[in-house]
């Protein structure tokens, strides 16, 4: 098995393998961004599982620790969050380069590692490294579709009513708690994120799950959320109703492989494509 | 050398299918400390704490290699393919990869979990000076039971999955790994009654009390509760970190200790 394990970056802080084809080097690289702070092998092994069915069909591959999580330690450098994560993946692509000979890649990432994949791709230059990213369960609004589809069938169901005015009568005695959490980006920003993205040449792939269905339950809602660019046919977007946030179910993780693997194959092909 | 140069990660073992990460230790000492990891959805949760500890361990002089089995974290081989013998095997293999890395003539062992179990089943054979285990697991039917029971409450929990899932979506896995038939029998069969005993038996489990690590450890003052009762086992926190500061503390302190015993 073709795998190499690296301690890498500016500041020789950051841990990764790199998963490498038997084909040789170069073509489009693969770079799976941490999950929460679930380390580099993605929860229940997902990561692990994607890179080597990738590395199979001819891409080489990077799954690591961003700054601070999993093995990876700081940088030691004083730098905002977005600075910080565009700096990892700079090094994580010069590693690809330097030992896969890729100079193009691809970013996935769930949920956290969405938004970091995000916060890549919306620089105005990412098209000079990048050729698109697949966004699991990334940014998501709740939309009036959103709550039609969710409140509506809950209106003449009493027990729901009663559920829901013992929880706010519960929590209006417990009184408001502290909240620490990162506000996401806008709506507005986050369109015109996906409109720049594509303007600019990057393919994209979302696929959101049921697990996030407190604030997403249909497939229209990609549209509903982020507008025309979704009919785009540089943008991929499944809805996968069944399956939860983290992809706990074997038959789910093989769904997900097989839904991004094929996305790569079509619009990244390899000269060996088909080679496993 | 800086921090993190210290913690060099590299395949090894056999055809290089072992991923480890060596922690050097600042100063040498003649002991060198070998973590060995728990299984499934355990060693998801524990990563952190274990990096921890390894951290503090080779602080205090000792050198320590924490290691991936076959078909686990970043080693090769997938979900399935892990077998009880192999992970016996592949501690073996990591015991004389992390004597050759350190130098350490005396290797010690912490496992937390299956992890412990397997520190203990392997003891003897890998020539570990010292064994510290945190709940390890002595009892496989009721281990495979309770892994068979939360399996089952995963797959019908309607917060995580809109609709529940259909019993053979969810079949021969624990808690969102493959679990292989045969492996299953091999944890189902484990029991105490391994030759070697640990020095100290940490006990973080709600419902044992005490008496029941007596077949692991004879003399029950090797047997130390810690406060914290720790939610293995606990559906709503199946992916939430296991930290523990009380752990990374008695363990070390039990080691710095001992360390002239």
């Amino acid at each position: 098995m073709p795998e190499q394990a690296f301690r890498f970056g500016r500041a020789r802080h950051l841990v990764g393998i790199v998963g490498t084809p038997d084909i040789g080097r170069g073509g489009v690289g693969v770079i799976l961004l941490n999950a929460g702070l679930v380390h580099r092998v993605g929860p229940f092994r997902l990561h692990v599982e994607l890179a080597r069915r990738l590395n199979a069909c001819g891409y080489p591959t990077l799954r690591f620790d961003l700054s601070t999580i999993g093995d990876s330690g700081a940088s030691g450098q004083s730098q905002s969050r977005t600075q910080q994560v565009r700096a990892d993946v700079d090094d994580a692509m010069a590693l690809l380069r330097e030992h896969a000979g890729c100079r193009r890649f691809v970013l996935v990432g769930l949920c956290s590692g969405a938004e970091n994949a995000h916060t890549v791709a919306r620089a105005d230059d990412s098209h000079e490294k990048l050729l698109g990213a697949v966004f699991l369960d990334g940014f998501a609004y709740r939309t009036l579709g959103f709550r039609l589809r969710h409140y509506l069938p809950r209106l003449l169901d009493m027990r729901r009513w009663s559920r829901w005015l013992a929880r706010k009568a519960k929590q209006a005695a417990a009184g408001e708690a502290p909240a620490f959490s990162v506000a996401p980006l806008p709506q507005a920003v986050v369109r015109a994120d996906l409109e720049g993205m594509v303007a600019r040449g990057l393919k994209l792939c979302l696929v959101y799950s049921g697990g996030i269905n407190m604030y997403f339950n249909h497939r229209r809602q990609f549209r509903e959320c982020f507008g025309a660019v979704m009919a785009d046919p540089a943008v991929t977007a499944h809805y996968a109703s069944q399956t939860d946030h983290t992809y706990a179910l074997g038959c789910d993780r093989r769904w997900l492989v097989g839904q991004v693997e094929a996305w790569l194959r079509r619009n990244f092909p390899t000269v060996h494509a088909g080679a496993s | 050398m800086t921090h993190v140069d210290s913690e060099q990660p590299f395949f090894f073992g056999r055809d290089g299918e072992l991923f480890g990460i060596h922690h050097a230790a600042a100063v040498r000492g003649g002991r060198a400390v070998l973590l060995c990891a728990p299984l499934g959805q355990d060693y998801i949760r524990c990563h952190r704490l274990y990096r921890q500890l390894a951290t503090a361990l080779a602080a205090q002089g000792m050198p320590v290699l924490r290691f991936d089995y076959y078909g686990c974290g970043d080693s090769a081989g997938d979900s399935t393919q892990v077998d009880w013998r192999r992970c016996l095997s592949d501690t073996l293999a990591a015991a004389g990869e992390l004597r050759r890395r350190s130098g350490a003539e005396r290797v010690l062992a912490f496992g937390a979990r299956l992890g412990g179990s397997i520190a203990l089943a392997v003891g003897a054979a890998a020539r570990f000076d010292d064994i510290v285990v945190w709940d390890p697991v002595i009892d496989g039917s009721a281990y495979v039971a309770a892994q068979d029971a939360l399996q089952d409450a995963m797959r019908l929990d309607t917060r995580r999955f809109i609709r529940p899932r259909a019993w053979a979506d969810a079949q021969g896995q624990w808690t969102g790994f493959a679990v292989s038939p045969l492996l299953r029998g091999q944890i189902g069969g484990l029991h105490a009654g391994w030759s070697a005993a640990p020095s100290l038996l940490l006990d973080s489990l709600a419902a044992k009390p005490p008496h029941d690590w007596l077949g692991v450890v004879a003399d029950p003052a090797r047997i130390r509760r810690l406060d914290a009762t720790t939610p293995w086992d606990d559906l709503e926190r199946l992916e939430t970190a296991i930290l523990s500061h009380a752990l990374v503390q008695a363990v070390s302190d039990h080691w710095k200790e001992h360390a002239y015993a």
